[in-house]
């Protein structure tokens, strides 16, 4: 049962009331394959992503609009994109193991996004390749024209390289520092010249922009393209381990295990770079249920709010409520704080987070009276970055229906058991509390405050 | 709606009675008035502060050819050098600097500068170079290194919702606080208070986690004590940020432990209309730090204090289109106090005749004020900070 709660959390979002309910007592191996099977199905990101997506019409109509409409209308979509995506982690019929591998790989392959045509593109890079061959992923990024204009590499042409993407690709996307030298980074850009994307946001190789001379790469020389230099980098093995110490890190152990490193990381260069079965390796092994891998990590903000929505299915009148809640939590999707993405672990946690963190149920359930500014307006006092409160209507009915008839004290317990991964005492004055109340249906705010206020509720 | 009748009569918000006085060993007040520490105040100007329409260099012909609509005149300048004046809304500003409590530092940037707003601040708050990317900041890591004395959370305090990324360290961080009041109204919470003292399992994320919250709780309680110590007789604008500045005025008179302070304006990316909103925002800079200096002459803590004052980046030499200018590079920054060695100007204006593609070229590495905060005023090695050899300069 710790198991399979476990599994969930790190894999998705943890479940919904009834799902757990049918679940807790799978075995591992069964979890497992429904995670995979679920996620090989999946149709519905990709739905989502199409239906997002605006057809050339309206993108005409957009181009026309004055500069500052345009921006306007930009942004408006944006927001409803992110929190879409959010709402639709929380999901029960969408994959939450594709959306946890797209998550991953978002803030892996950290990239600031304006404009949404370019964020949802993006996004079908993601989705298409997030449990598949790595090489396809990250040849995909480099073709996507929002990485591209995020790093420059527009500005990247025969005559007047630019090294930016080239120096991150391998420092940040693939092998890490130390493995490459200041000339590999020079030779690279050369390799990636003409990698560039038209007005309609498609990408486009400008063949007169391209320089098509001799490179010499990490000790090979040929007339290397974007492609060779891929192939070059992942034929090291330190890529490997480069790339499984950070899925390590960002779904086992902040603390990495090195040995387990690198046996997982020679597997998964044998594999050719197959992300499933490296992620599959990791859900199946005794390891990752071992009580030093479970329930101690701290949830980054759109996980806690995935899994808030999982558990309390919540609709927001405003679709920037659960926008300015993750800026003022220090994740907002498509705007990292840099290339290198979020840092994660403890530094989501200082003062203000966490006091935002533990009064976010209270918030969220009494649709309470947050008064919440995000951070970093370039304008001052900017209206749409202030949030007086979460205007929500919360689906109570599927936790009402799992906790009917036990009494107030016992559905709490079985709440926390459900809600949080670590063994967690219910505090004496909220048992005291509901056993005064009496009544389950109508203290189930109460109860649900109470538990998600815990700090281990910020765990998975 | 029923559920928020429920959940407001409920034990979350109606345990009054069973909360004992919420009482945590917190540093009482210092028994003598001297300081053992000197007090650092950062004031950041985000957006992009126009530097040549701030310290305007008034005898520049190619600064007037630039800016053909956005060029102050010269009859307006408050000219305080045979080169250089402040902007006209800049009065205070110019009072502070006729007193000698001021020194501005022209031509500071780094190389290869980054246009962006996020990268830029960002190298600027982690003090990394433009190709590398750090996660913690430059103050986050003094704490993390020296604040060994300080236990408390609120040792580095910013006026603000949030915490930049200047004071996230490694270990520790600094402490975000629009005011005491808006704390309270999270701390407050009786369940919180309660969920403090919830026994729990000694994990490591599961401790540092109480532990934040315990912090949080006492920084709050002492905070709000502190604010309610000294009321400030200076008249600051009405402004956020004047407000903002009173109270870090009023902490510090109060003699509070907290000796890094953090607060910034905003509004400065002027790529349109220009000319009225740097006015505002220069008015209401200039006046909110007059006010703070005279507070703290008053108080007789003017020469316990440095202010530095800076922004991301400066804005083109060229005037756009628009009546604004776009992303520039080098700018100027200020220093304030009553122990500023070079008072007035540290170097001289830009060179306009020596542009690097419209830019303007940087002559003072930013990490280079830096390290002489680090060493000369916070009395620390600065190469450990900044992960660097900064030699710093003769400023203080």
């Amino acid at each position: 049962m710790q198991q399979i709660k476990h599994l969930y959390w790190r894999a998705g979002f943890g479940l919904s009331p009834l799902v757990w309910e049918k679940r807790r007592h799978w075995t591992v191996r069964q979890a497992v394959d429904q995670l995979f099977a679920e996620a090989e199905r999946d149709q519905s990101i990709r739905q989502a992503i199409d239906a997002a997506t605006s057809t050339r019409e309206e993108l005409t109509a957009m181009a026309e609009m004055p500069r500052e409409e345009r921006k306007k209308q930009a942004r408006k979509k944006i927001t409803a994109n992110i929190s879409d995506w959010v709402q639709l982690m929380a999901d029960e019929s969408s994959s939450s193991l594709k959306h946890r591998m797209m998550v991953f790989w978002h803030g892996h392959f950290a990239c600031r996004i304006l404009v949404p045509q370019l964020a949802l593109q993006q996004l079908k890079v993601l989705e298409a390749h997030a449990l598949g061959n790595f090489r396809d992923l990250v040849l995909g990024i480099a073709r996507d024209p929002a990485m591209i204009r995020y790093l420059n590499n527009q500005q990247n042409r025969k005559q007047t390289p630019n090294e930016n993407f080239a120096r991150e690709l391998m420092e940040l996307f693939t092998i890490g520092r130390g493995h490459y030298t200041e000339t590999d980074v020079k030779e690279a850009a050369r390799a990636f010249t003409g990698w560039s994307s038209n007005l309609q946001g498609e990408f486009v190789f400008r063949r007169f922009q391209h320089d098509f001379g001799q490179k010499t790469f990490m000790g090979q020389t040929g007339t290397f393209g974007g492609e060779e230099i891929i192939d070059i980098i992942l034929a090291k093995k330190e890529t490997a381990v480069f790339l499984t110490r950070k899925i390590y890190r960002h779904f086992v152990n902040d603390k990495v295990d090195e040995s387990r490193v690198h046996q997982l990381a020679e597997a998964f260069y044998r594999s050719g770079y197959d992300i499933g079965r490296l992620m599959r390796t990791i859900f199946t092994s005794d390891w990752f249920y071992a009580a030093e891998n479970t329930g101690n990590q701290i949830k980054s903000p759109v996980v806690l709010l995935a899994g808030m929505l999982r558990s309390l299915p919540t609709e927001f009148r405003e679709s920037r409520s659960l926008l300015v809640v993750q800026k003022a939590l220090g994740q907002l999707l498509f705007d990292p704080p840099n290339v290198a993405g979020w840092p994660g672990g403890q530094s989501w946690i200082d003062n203000s987070t966490l006091l935002l963190r533990l009064n976010l149920p209270v918030f969220w359930l009494e649709a309470g009276e947050a008064d919440l500014r995000s951070k970093d307006s370039l304008e001052s006092a900017q209206k749409g970055n202030r949030l007086r409160k979460l205007d929500a209507r919360i689906d109570f009915s599927q936790l009402e229906n799992w906790l009917e008839g036990d009494d107030p004290v016992s559905a709490a317990r079985k709440l926390a058991d459900y809600l949080i991964v670590r063994p967690v005492q219910l505090p004496a004055m909220l048992e005291k509390e509901l056993t005064r109340q009496g009544d389950t249906k109508r203290t189930l705010p109460m109860m649900l405050a109470g538990v998600m206020s815990l700090p281990e509720y910020q765990l998975c | 709606m029923k559920r928020r009748a429920f959940l407001k009569a409920s034990a979350i918000s109606s345990t009054a009675a069973l909360v004992p006085a919420f009482l945590r060993g917190y540093t009482p007040q210092r028994l003598f008035n001297s300081r053992a520490e000197k007090i650092l105040v950062i004031v950041q100007l985000s957006g992009g502060n126009d530097g040549l329409n701030t310290i305007i260099p008034y005898r520049n012909d190619l600064y007037y050819q630039n800016r053909p609509t956005l060029a102050i005149d010269r009859s307006e300048v408050l000219q305080v050098s045979d080169e250089l004046g402040f902007h006209p809304s800049m009065a205070g500003l110019r009072s502070l600097y006729d007193e000698g409590l001021m020194s501005v530092v022209n031509n500071v940037g780094y190389p290869n500068p980054d246009r962006s707003h996020f990268r830029s601040m960002d190298i600027w708050h982690t003090a990394s170079g433009s190709d590398e990317y750090l996660s913690t900041g430059w103050l986050g890591r003094y704490l993390d290194q020296y604040c060994t004395g300080c236990e408390e959370a609120h040792a580095a305090l910013e006026v603000d919702d949030a915490l930049s990324l200047a004071l996230k360290g490694a270990q520790r961080s600094g402490f975000a606080m629009s005011s005491p009041a808006q704390l309270k109204k999270m701390t407050d919470n009786r369940y919180l208070q309660l969920v403090a003292d919830h026994p729990h399992d000694h994990e490591e994320n599961v401790a540092y986690l109480y532990k934040t919250l315990i912090d949080t709780q006492a920084s709050a309680d002492y905070l709000a004590a502190q604010a309610r110590i000294h009321r400030s007789t200076v008249d600051y604008p009405t402004t956020e940020f004047g407000r903002d500045l009173k109270q870090i005025a009023e902490l510090i008179t109060a003699d509070t432990d907290t000796h890094i302070y953090y607060v910034s304006l905003t509004g400065f990316d002027t790529h349109a209309g220009q000319q009225q909103r740097q006015q505002r925002l220069l008015q209401q800079y200039s006046e909110g730090m007059k006010a703070f200096m005279e507070d703290l002459r008053q108080n007789n803590l003017i020469n316990d204090t440095l202010v530095m004052t800076f922004s991301e980046f400066g804005r083109r030499v060229q005037q756009n289109a628009s009546g604004g200018t776009d992303h520039g590079t080098a700018n100027n920054l200020f220093l304030m106090g009553g122990n500023i060695r070079q008072k007035g100007f540290f170097n001289e204006g830009p060179d306009l005749s020596r542009l690097d593609s419209g830019d303007l070229q940087y002559q003072i590495d930013f990490r280079e004020i830096y390290a002489t905060i680090l060493k000369d005023w916070l009395n620390v090695d600065a190469v450990k900070v900044l992960n660097g050899s900064f030699a710093g300069l003769p400023l203080l």
